[in-house]
């Protein structure tokens, strides 16, 4: 077949990627960690770790276990806080012309618009991800993300404080039904929605009858996941996003192009890509090859077309 | 170690060899792709790599300890850090050595790797043992799987260091758990008197304890050390130890440090998922100088440390 030109880019609301492939939060540094192993400037779009408004230390070791074709971690939102990030990552940040999203998180709705209201005044970041969706922190984080009036209230706070940038609101599949808790973030403002975090779970050492995780649970990510995070992603297309005509940004367990496509399908307009990293830390551009060869095959003009595109 | 983060690749090599050292214990060799020659030619000891072992099969259920079906028969996800034995970059190719015991899914997959096969690694990582040049005497302290990083200082030590005198303490649980090394044994001596040829070969004096004194003193290495820094009394602005092993000798070994004065780098271990910084993973509490104690990272301001700015627990 020709190479014809294939539309690779998508739009999050009122912004323009590339194309769909984004790092997932926490998997990839701050910014420039992944420079040795890929172009930052191939990617749709950057997420960085989660930031705070306070410098957090994280948990105590073992933070990550191995799992059956996945992974627990208890990293405990370590991060160098809102204020050395913008001094010291900022800088980095403007070097790349890739949109970069600032995951952050807190344990009070003030603390969330604290931090929200610093970083939009930095002009190089496109928009805020909000993690009301952390399962390893002992206050905020989770428990945000599983009682629908909070993530209206959360949403909505911080959604006044972040004027032009993009709002996407990272949920939880910890929940009986993610589709009442994304249609809250919806209610209140989020320009699009990101899922899935990560699962609660964990892992028992048999010989000393304990957790392995100093933290004794953390969240399970990695291909371990992945049917799970495809079906949480098409029941909030439908009956949620698809509607109200919010992007949804997907992922849990991607480390192939075909990973990526079925979450397409199943109604990402983004996809991203979080321990396939830890494994192949240039994945992403092999997947967005991987994509332009299946637009091919299925003579696919735009990858937007796809989108929801399940039967 | 605070020196600027080095460049890293991602990149196949070729098994030369991968041969048993004893039962549980064997020596990898591996040429990396002729694009990885510069970044590995300046890589130094204590540096490690990632391989990627997810592709490997399992070794027949024959060879597969009994101790070590259940854990056998989890999938392998992420990759496995390994440090450098050695690294030859000579003759316009780099050859790695890795040596490596057989402990879980990972190193059980390893097991199966012949002659021509390929795998995946990313690397140099980390920042190696920094070798002040003030430093007249060096004393290495190796315990049980610890062994590799110090077999690769101790050769890189005697090549660029010629006037330096290296004394090697090794310690492990019993003899046979020494396998990382060459064992010579004298027949007009004691079954327990033998001689490591990685040390002996550079005549570097070494010093050997095993816990249950089926070689050398019985007794851990890190007492070994002491009666010998007692006798000694080296000097502390010449001397400088390196260190690698259990984190209990580790921190024994951090403790006599300070005791006699004698500036210490130990080399950690920390579970990684990524191994370049990515994900916080591997942790290590150490102290900061204005707010009491930070994490650092293991993969990337390690695995080497001074033993002084690690927090023991
Ligand atoms: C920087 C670094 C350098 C290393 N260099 C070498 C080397 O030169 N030679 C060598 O044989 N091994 C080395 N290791 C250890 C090696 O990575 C592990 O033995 C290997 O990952 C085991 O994988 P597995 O799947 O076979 O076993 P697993 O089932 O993953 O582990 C076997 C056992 O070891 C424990 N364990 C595994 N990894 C770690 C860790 N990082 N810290 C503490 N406990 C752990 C597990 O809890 C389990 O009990 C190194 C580790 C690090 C971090
Ligand atoms: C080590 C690790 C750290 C993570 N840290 C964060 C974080 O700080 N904030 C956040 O919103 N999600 C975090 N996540 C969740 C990921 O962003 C992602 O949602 C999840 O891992 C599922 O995707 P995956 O299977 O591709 O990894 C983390 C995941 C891992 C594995
Ligand atoms: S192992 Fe991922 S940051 Fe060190």
């Amino acid at each position: 077949m020709k190479n014809k030109n294939i539309d690779l880019s998508v739009k999050l609301g009122s912004l323009k990627l590339i194309n769909p492939l984004m790092t997932a939060s926490g998997t990839c540094g701050y910014a420039d960690e992944l420079d040795d192993f890929m172009d930052i400037n191939l990617l749709g779009g950057f997420i960085t770790k989660s930031i705070t408004l306070k410098s957090r230390l994280g948990n105590d070791v073992p933070r990550i276990v191995e799992t059956d074709s996945g992974m627990l971690n208890a990293i405990g939102l370590a991060n160098i806080g809102v204020e050395k990030f913008v001094q010291e990552k900022i800088p980095i940040i403007e070097r790349y012309k890739t949109p970069f999203f600032v995951n952050i998180a807190g344990e009070t709705i003030d603390e969330y618009v604290a931090v929200a209201e610093k970083l939009t005044q930095c002009k190089r970041i496109a928009g805020l991800e909000l993690n009301i969706s952390c399962p390893n922190v002992k206050k905020g984080g989770i428990t945000f993300g599983t009682d629908p009036a909070l993530v209206r209230q959360i949403t909505g706070e911080v959604k006044k404080v972040v004027k032009d940038k993009l709002l996407i609101v990272k949920l939880t599949p910890n929940v009986t039904d993610i589709s009442a808790i994304a249609r809250a973030a919806v209610d209140c403002g989020a320009d699009a929605l990101s899922l899935i975090n990560t699962f609660t779970a964990m892992v028992i050492d048999i010989e000393t009858k304990r957790p392995v995780l100093a933290n004794r649970t953390g969240g399970l990510s990695g291909p371990a996941i992945k049917p799970i995070a495809v079906y949480l992603v098409n029941k909030v297309y439908n009956e949620v996003a698809k509607s109200a005509g919010v992007p949804l940004v997907a992922g849990g367990g991607i480390r192939t192009a075909s990973d990526a496509i079925e979450f397409i399908i199943a109604g990402a307009t983004a996809v991203t890509i979080g321990t396939g990293s830890f494994v192949s830390p240039d994945c992403a551009v092999k997947i967005i090859e991987g994509i332009k060869k299946y637009c091919l095959r299925h003579s696919i003009t735009a990858v937007a077309e796809l989108t929801g595109s399940l039967k | 170690m605070s020196t600027l983060p080095s460049k890293k690749g991602i990149f196949t090599a070729s098994v030369l060899q991968n041969r048993g050292l004893g039962d549980k214990f064997f020596r990898l060799s591996l040429e990396l792709e002729k694009k990885a020659n510069t970044l590995f030619s300046s890589a130094s000891a204590g540096q490690f790599v990632e391989i990627d072992v997810s592709q490997l099969a399992l070794p027949t259920e024959k060879l597969i300890p009994e101790k070590l079906w259940d854990s056998s028969q989890r999938n392998v996800l992420l990759r496995r850090p390994f440090s450098f034995a050695d690294i030859d970059s000579s003759n316009d190719c780099t050859i790695v050595e890795i040596l490596y015991c057989v402990l879980g899914p990972a190193t059980l997959r390893m097991k199966t790797l012949k002659t021509g096969d390929a795998v995946n690694l990313i690397g140099p990582l980390g920042n190696g043992f920094a070798i002040p040049e003030d430093k007249k005497s060096v004393i290495l302290v190796a315990g049980g799987m610890g062994a590799p990083p110090l077999i690769h200082l101790a050769k890189v030590l005697k090549k660029q260091h010629q006037d330096m005198t290296i004394t090697a303490f090794v310690g492990a649980k019993t003899k046979n758990d020494l396998a990382f090394f060459d064992i010579k044994t004298d027949k007009l001596k004691k079954k327990t008197d033998i001689t490591l040829q990685e040390f002996a070969k550079h005549n570097i004096k070494t010093c050997i304890s095993t816990d249950d004194g089926s070689a050398g003193f019985k007794g851990f290495v890190t007492e070994s050390l002491k009666n010998r820094l007692g006798e000694n009394k080296p000097a502390g602005e010449e001397t400088i130890i390196y260190a690698c092993g259990p984190e209990a000798m580790l921190s024994a070994t951090a403790v006599l440090s300070s005791e006699f004065r004698i500036p210490c780098q130990v080399s950690l271990e920390r579970r990684m998922a990524c191994g370049i910084g990515l994900c916080q993973s591997c942790a290590v509490k150490c102290r900061d100088k204005t707010s009491g104690t930070l994490y650092k990272l293991c993969c990337k301001d390690g695995p080497v440390f001074w033993s002084d700015e690690v927090v023991w627990e």
